[in-house]
């Protein structure tokens, strides 16, 4: 029975409206956020045995709870996104296989550049769990082309501009709304969601929990 | 500093300035670090006030060590001139001696911040021995410490007072988070998430 497993556990942090009018025009506007300090440490939806909600009082104190559009154990919402090359690429084309998918705030940003580098390095072990890959953010073809070039990334890279998909999949910002947050989910070979995972600035701990949870599928 | 030290004596403190004065030199390692990060991150020659400054850092990362070649007023002068103008209104309107002593220590360090900075790029051999202990003592900035900043990728331990804040910020990610936010609401990226261009990378003369 899957439960809610807390490693840190963030105050519900609501969604702004940003349109992306060029890849530096990132001002958004700020609708609502809890007013409670901002997430660093993980935050896990894990598949567990256990039924009690625990939580661990890491880095901050627990506050309220998570709303989440995308939660696991539904159905994960199909989307159309154009990938590095320009080609329109939907999320039922990856139907009959399990799929990471991983929501990062930018391209050749530090700690993005070390998460989609460590997907990089352990790409042979998801393609064995038979799994694929796929990183979302908000720029554009162009700067994935260049991004994905740079660093050798073997795998897709989608272009969510309008922040269209993270909004529609509850993605929470971080740092009182300034952060597109960095979020990933496991969705297994029947399109359901397993894990989702956040933490904004240790990238290299996405690597390692969905792997943990690959092996189990 | 000496104005402080009478007001204590007269009004018979002495924790509470040598307290400030503490904090002040603490503090002013902090705001090195984030005055060092923002030079050395955004803006350029043609960036009012603060141009030619971006540029001479600049120039510091291609040739690290010109800076123990300059002279003691040499690395002071600028910051001197900046200190004089911040402090002395200060000065003239507060007689409060926790203050002044905060105001004294915190603008003495930063006035001295080049020279430890110079400093922190000599070799042991060349430095004063008293320098030598008060870098090891982890009162100033250490030349291992520093000389980390001029390698890739060029992001880290930019204080240097005494250095003290910098495996707190970097471990925590304070200025990647800055980086961050400051793209995210202003479109602008730091250098340092470029590639090196040849502004910042150390040219190293090759004895033919």
């Amino acid at each position: 029975m899957a439960s809610l497993t807390v490693l840190i556990h963030s105050p519900p942090t609501l969604l702004h409206t940003a349109t992306t009018k060029s890849p530096y025009d990132r001002t958004p506007s700020i609708l609502r956020y809890a007013p409670s300090s901002s997430q660093f440490c993980g935050l896990k939806l894990s598949h567990s045995s256990s039924s009690s909600l625990r939580s661990a009082n890491y880095c901050y104190s627990v506050k309220g709870s998570i709303f989440a559009k995308v939660n696991k154990g539904s159905k994960a919402p199909s989307f159309t996104l154009k990938d590095q090359d320009g080609n329109s690429v939907s999320l039922d084309k990856f139907k009959g296989k399990p799929v990471v998918v991983y929501f990062y705030p930018a391209d050749e940003s530090p700690s993005c550049t070390k998460e989609a580098c460590a997907f990089r390095d352990s790409y042979e072990k998801f393609k064995k769990a038979g799994a694929e890959v796929v990183g979302i953010s908000s720029d554009d073809p162009s700067s994935h082309k260049a991004f994905a070039k740079k660093h050798r990334l073997p795998f897709t890279l989608l272009s969510d501009e309008g922040n269209k998909v993270r909004k529609d999949w509850g993605i929470p910002n971080d740092l009182f709304g300034t952060l597109p947050g960095r979020q990933t989910y496991v969705i297994d070979k029947n399109g359901v969601v397993q894990l989702i995972y956040n933490n904004q600035f240790q990238p290299e701990k996405h690597i390692d929990e969905t792997l943990k949870l690959l092996q189990t599928l | 500093m000496g104005e402080s030290l009478k007001g204590a004596v007269d009004m018979h403190m002495l924790m509470e300035p040598i307290f400030a004065g503490w904090i002040g030199y603490i503090l002013a390692d902090l705001g090195s670090g984030v005055y060092h990060w923002g030079i050395d991150n955004y803006g350029d020659g043609s960036t009012p006030f603060f141009g030619s400054q971006i540029e001479a850092f600049q120039g510091h990362h291609k040739w690290p060590w010109t800076i123990t070649r300059r002279q003691f007023s040499n690395n002071l002068h600028a910051l001197a001139r900046a200190i004089t103008f911040s402090v002395l209104p200060i000065n003239l309107l507060c007689h409060d001696p926790v203050v002044q002593s905060f105001v004294g220590v915190f603008a003495g360090c930063i006035m001295f911040s080049q020279q430890f900075h110079a400093w922190a790029h000599g070799t042991k051999s060349r430095l004063p021995p008293a320098v030598v202990a008060l870098q090891e003592a982890g009162v100033l900035v250490s030349r291992s410490q520093h000389s980390a900043h001029h390698r890739p990728p060029y992001n880290n331990n930019y204080c240097i007072v005494s250095g003290l804040w910098n495996e707190f910020l970097d471990k925590n990610k304070v200025f990647e988070a800055m980086e961050m936010v400051l793209y995210f609401k202003l479109g602008v990226r730091p250098r340092s998430w470029s590639e090196p261009e040849s502004e910042w990378m150390e040219e190293i003369d090759m004895a033919s």
